[in-house]
């Protein structure tokens, strides 16, 4: 090769290096260390998408906001609300309700916590109409006033005994001082690129590595934990994509918790692994299948009584759910709302001759092939593996008792759609929190309702909702409750398979983590990490 | 030919791939059964940000506007928005593209720095033991899966050895010379899988393409001039093997992202192939093809590159 | 790349000397390829599994949608162990294996013969040769998977939606190997005299041009067929396969969705061996094959 050659391979390499290490990441610029104390790593499998805390999205985006906007009420293991930011709350009369606040809470840039930031949240969502679950709590919801700079009194549309709490609890507070900035609060990104986050505690997040870390420092003022400041310096939540990486990097010690819920398989093996440990959160949420009653088959009762006990509920729990299900009964009142739950009301029992007489009552011949000549379209969501499960088992005992099932799993947004326009005959699916009956079957079981997935309208049951609704003596409630429940069973309005309870993993060198129900919560809610503490 | 004629003629064929990759997921978005308006909008969107969008591509006109709309948009970088994140394709992508190109370049590198050598053995050695070998190295590596060999890296050398950390592109909270040092030792096992699905091929190409310049006429030319056999095998046989070997490399671009997709998905290494992986489950369409096409892009690219260096080592272009 | 002579003999083809008297060179390849030793190895891997897969029923039952012990390690009930819903991983592996081949076989079948026609088409009109090694070099280009899996997403998992998007992604390969082969012939000698005495291109090309073609395609079918099983073994580990067969690549899957990946090392052995022996073979064959049918390469 001769010189001219040499020298200009040469200079192709050494500019496709140059290319090459310009295109290559950079490191991070260089940051203080902070003082002392431990850092609790978290991971998780989905990537902080949004940091409105308004804006319904992924589970990272609400366990990161979580520990920056605190809401008003908290919850305990038996679903009743407990104070957080608010200290007492309830009704001045049948459309007002109140809100009093704790008085020692600062954002981290030194503004005072205080009722005007809660009013203006509230006042700003029902404005801006951000798509979350916090504007789907204010339907009655007219306006929210600042009375003293510790007392909030919200204006309601009509009468509404629950809407105090749901707001109390699925709302967050917000600092009016950052968000007024923007046009409206819906589209607000926080992205952090006006100067950083303001969080009232216990962490603020100062640092994000997109896809990869999202850092967060401890805020030293926070009232709300034992001793005044949370435990570690800083909490990194580090994204993984799948929970295989997530339970090697645990095992390694690479990080100390795993935020998303164990899948039912996997909870007996990490518990007997050494140098881990598994938390229980109880489950608020439960897993059902409706039967679509705008369908002439499915508007039969036999019919649908028929599916219901052509499925084997005990197997699923054991098997799919590795036992840690637990029926409610088929009643949408779950056992571990301990004031509600009527254990009067039992399960459909696993039958398949039953299902078999059951359909020819509704006038049906079973072909040569002992089928009935029909076949139902199940859909469900093909990302939740746990339902993915169990549907097969749900279309095989069918099959026994002569029923045809076919499964059309998709994946979420399209199974979302689907579910929105009706497109099913029967829906599988999950119910996250299930905290408040009366909401619940509010939108579940009403004509019209936002997730009356089986088109029910049946006047009975409607009263009895709306009497509820408005009754604030908690006596009546429940009684108008477990009435309501006992319709919706025996008239298989909604067939509700198990409550879950769920399991979460941690390194079994921290401690101190207080548990809350649901996967949202579990042991990820700011209570919980501004306490947990290596041993 | 002239080396300037040859430089253009692959600057023309780059811009004609890339022109191609980009017609191709146009085409495949507006013909294949289903809705394509699900390609550019999601199904969560408000109506009407969801006619806005519809009418920015232009979904309602003739396919000719469509596509001259499509590349208008792709002139100005815009890729679409993703559904799942409501950020710019571009931006997600973007911050994604080093560790991609990281990885698969080390593996690229690794592989022919293990490839050469190991071919020029079996070459010399042939018939012979060593050359059994490295044919049983190169027929394994061809026939592996790279996500079994990703899970299998990752158990032994990561947990059970505990050699290596496990996920991820480095180790979150280091600065400086630490941080360079967490992203080597983050990079070992992922490259490690890629190039060992690579090794294969190139090995075996490279074992027969030094056999066949080692019965070629100069080699025995030189021989008969009393060059010794080493000189021989190591300064003109495998300069001329070196050509077509090169060549391999931007041929197997394109499978050896493919298999970066896999990798970063097993090893949770943030580049554009687990954007991918993500992006799949959530049927998030405008990062699927944004995606493809800026790895078509890398891959037209290094290849144009590897050509480059082809030219020049390629007596046969001589230079203006 | 383009396909010139800059191209590397490619270890699945190599361009030589058409032997005019087909009988007597097949056999002479089948005596070459019976003294190596690997081949027939490969060989008798491969017939196992193509046993495997058509006696699937007789091997196992097909396996059951749950079962009782969940997540076992290999027992003398289970000799591959069970998955996250108690199956039987035996029973899946071996159903998988019918699934796996028939895939690879649609895909590559479809692949060759639609890249071969391509191929000779190009070898025998010239014209249209420019424009078809333009699009192979393209397609070949590309980086392949992603582009498989953005179809795949779109019309939605299905084993149809598998076999033609990776016959869809395979026959630029075919078309380059066949090519050469196709090339070399078209120039010989008896093709010319064959122009002379017939005007009908598709009667040359059936009774010269493809017999000569063959002994490249019978390589490419094994080389296409091992790439189509990896393609598709990563389509399925994406999640991208057929939900409602099994598939090596759903095991894997599926594994890796329970969260049993990092515990249960037998869910990914066993499908891992069987992606292994299946392409091994495969490969190990059609290089055989490809060294017993070269005289050059017999005298060794």
């Amino acid at each position: 090769m001769n010189r001219t050659a040499k020298l200009g391979a040469l200079a192709v390499a050494a500019v496709t290096v140059l290319a090459l290490s310009a295109c290559a990441p950079s490191a991070p610029p260089e940051v203080e260390a902070s003082a002392g104390s431990d850092t609790l790593t978290i991971a998780t499998t989905t990537d902080v998408v949004n940091y409105n805390p308004l804006i319904g999205n992924s589970r990272s985006d609400y366990w990161v906001t979580n520990l920056m906007y605190p809401h008003l009420l908290t919850i305990a293991e038996d679903g009743t609300k407990q104070p957080q930011v608010a200290l007492e709350w309830g009704y001045v009369d049948e459309t007002t309700g109140f809100y009093e606040i704790r008085d020692d809470l600062t954002w981290s840039d030194g503004v005072k916590l205080t009722a005007e930031d809660v009013a203006w949240t509230m006042n700003a969502v029902k404005q801006d109409a951000p798509s979350g679950t916090f504007y789907g709590q204010l339907a009655n919801f007219e306006s929210a006033t600042a009375v003293s700079d510790t007392r909030i009194e919200i204006d309601l549309v009509t009468a509404d005994a629950s809407i105090v709490e749901e707001i109390g609890f699925w709302g967050n507070v917000i600092p009016k001082h950052v968000f007024e900035k923007a046009d409206s609060v819906a589209d607000f990104p926080n992205d952090g690129s006006d100067g950083g986050w303001v969080s009232a505690g216990p962490y603020l997040l100062t640092d994000v590595q997109v896809g990869q870390s999202y850092t967060m420092e401890r805020v030293e003022d926070y009232p709300l934990v034992e001793g005044g400041t949370p435990i570690s310096a800083k909490v990194i939540y580090r994204v993984f994509p799948d929970v295989n990486t997530e339970i090697l990097a645990l095992q390694s010690g690479e990080v100390d918790l795993i935020a998303n819920a164990l899948p039912p398989a996997q909870v007996e093996t990490l518990r007997g692994t050494p140098g881990i440990e598994v938390a229980e959160a109880v489950g608020l949420g439960y897993a059902h299948m409706t039967y679509n009653m705008t369908k002439p088959d499915l508007a039969k009762l036999e019919v649908r009584q028929a599916l219901a006990h052509a499925v084997d509920y005990e197997t699923i729990r054991e098997v799919v759910l590795q036992g840690q299900a637990v029926s409610t009964g088929s009643s949408p009142l779950m056992p571990v709302l301990g004031d509600y739950y009527d254990d009067s009301i039992e399960e459909y029992e696993f039958d398949t001759d039953l299902a078999r007489s059951l359909m020819e009552d509704a006038g049906y011949e079973a072909g040569a092939d002992g089928m009935f000549p029909m076949s139902f379209r199940l859909i469900y969501s093909l990302q939740d593996s746990v339902t993915s499960q169990w549907v097969t088992l749900v279309k095989d005992s069918a099959a026994e008792a002569g029923i045809a099932i076919e499964l059309q799993g998709t994946e979420r947004n399209t199974y979302l759609a689907q579910t929105n326009a009706g497109d099913f005959d029967i829906y599988a699916g999950n119910f996250a929190i299930m905290d408040d009956p009366v909401t619940n079957m509010t939108l579940t079981y009403l004509p019209g309702g936002v997730i009356n997935y089986t088109y029910v309208d049946d006047p009975e049951l409607s009263e009895l909702i709306i009497t509820a609704q408005s009754t604030t003596d908690k006596a009546e409630k429940v009684e108008l409750m477990q009435e309501a429940a006992a319709i919706v069973r025996d008239n298989v309005y909604d067939n509700i398979m198990y409550t879950q309870n769920l399991y979460f993993a941690h390194s079994d060198k921290w401690t101190g983590f207080i548990s809350k129900p649901s996967e949202l919560l579990s042991i990820v809610n700011p209570l919980s990490i501004a306490s947990a503490r290596l041993k | 030919m002239s080396l300037a004629s040859f430089v253009l003629r692959r600057l023309g064929r780059g811009v004609l791939t890339i022109w191609f990759a980009v017609t191709v997921t146009f085409l495949l978005l507006r013909l294949l059964p289903g809705d394509p308006a699900l390609a550019v909008a999601s199904p969560n969107m408000t109506e009407d940000a969801r006619v806005a969008l519809l009418e920015q591509y232009g979904l309602n006109e003739p396919l000719i506007v469509q596509y001259g709309l499509y590349l208008w948009q792709l002139v100005q970088g815009n890729l679409g928005v993703s559904f799942t994140q409501s950020i710019p394709v571009l931006d997600v992508l973007i911050q994604r593209l080093p560790w991609t190109l990281l990885l698969t370049g080390t593996a690229l590198v690794a592989t022919v720095v293990i490839g050469v050598p190991l071919g020029v053995i079996a070459a010399a050695r042939r018939g012979k033991l060593a050359d059994r070998v490295v044919q049983i190295i190169g027929v394994t590596g061809q026939s592996l899966f790279v996500p079994s060999i990703g899970v299998f890296l990752l158990f032994t050398f990561g947990l059970v050895l505990g050699w290596f950390p496990i996920g991820g592109a480095y180790t979150t909270g280091t600065y400086g010379a630490e941080w360079y040092l967490s992203v080597l030792s983050h990079l070992v096992l992922p490259a490690t899988s890629l190039m060992l699905i690579q090794l294969g091929s190139y090995v075996l190409t490279m074992r027969s393409t030094l056999i066949d310049a080692l019965g070629e006429d100069y080699t025995v030319l030189a021989h008969a001039n009393g060059l010794p056999a080493r000189r021989v095998l190591w300064k003109h046989a495998l300069r001329n093997a070196l050509l077509p070997t090169t060549t391999l490399i931007g041929l197997q671009l394109g499978f050896l992202v493919g298999g970066a997709v896999l990798t970063e998905t097993v090893f949770a290494y943030p580049g554009i192939g687990r954007g991918i992986y993500e992006a799949v489950t959530q049927l998030d369409f405008p990062v699927l093809q944004g995606a493809f096409l800026m790895l078509a892009a890398t891959v037209v690219v290094v290849n144009m590159i590897t050509d480059f260096i082809y030219g020049i080592l390629d007596p046969r272009v001589k230079t203006a | 790349m383009s396909i010139d002579k800059k191209t590397p003999p490619a270890i699945d083809a190599v361009a030589e000397p058409v032997s005019a008297e087909y009988g007597r060179a097949s056999a002479a390849t089948w005596r070459a390829f019976r003294k190596e030793p690997l081949g027939i190895i490969a060989l008798v891997i491969m017939l196992a599994l193509i046993l495997v897969a058509l006696a699937a029923p007789l091997l196992a039952p097909y396996p059951a949608s749950y079962g009782t012990a969940v997540l076992q390690p290999p027992s003398a009930t289970n000799w591959f162990g069970t998955d996250s819903l108690g199956r039987d991983l035996f029973g899946e592996v071996i159903w998988g294996t019918q699934q796996s081949l028939l895939v690879a076989a649609a895909a590559s079948l479809i692949a060759i013969a639609f890249g071969t026609i391509v191929a000779v088409i190009g070898a025998y009109f010239r014209r249209l040769d420019g424009m078809i090694s333009v699009i192979v070099d393209l397609m070949l280009s590309l980086p392949v998977l992603p582009l498989m899996i953005l179809i795949a997403a779109l019309v939605g998992p299905s084993t149809a939606t598998i076999i033609l998007v990776v016959a869809a992604f395979s026959w630029p390969e075919v078309t380059r190997i066949v090519r050469s082969q196709a090339l070399t012939v078209v120039g010989l000698p008896y093709v010319d005299a064959a122009r002379l005495m017939t005007t009908s291109p598709t009667w040359i090309i059936r009774k010269h041009v493809v017999p000569a073609v063959t002994p490249v395609i019978v390589v490419s079918v094994v080389v296409t067929a091992s790439r189509a099983v990896l393609s598709a073994a990563g389509l399925a580990f994406l999640g991208l396969g057929d939900p409602t067969t099994w598939s090596w690549g759903r095991i894997l899957y599926e594994a890796q969705q329970s969260g049993a990946m990092s515990s249960a090392w037998w869910l990914t052995l066993f499908p891992s061996l069987a992606i292994f022996a299946l392409v091994l073979s495969a490969t190990l064959l059609s290089i055989a094959y490809n060294d017993a049918r070269n005289p050059k390469s017999r005298r060794r």
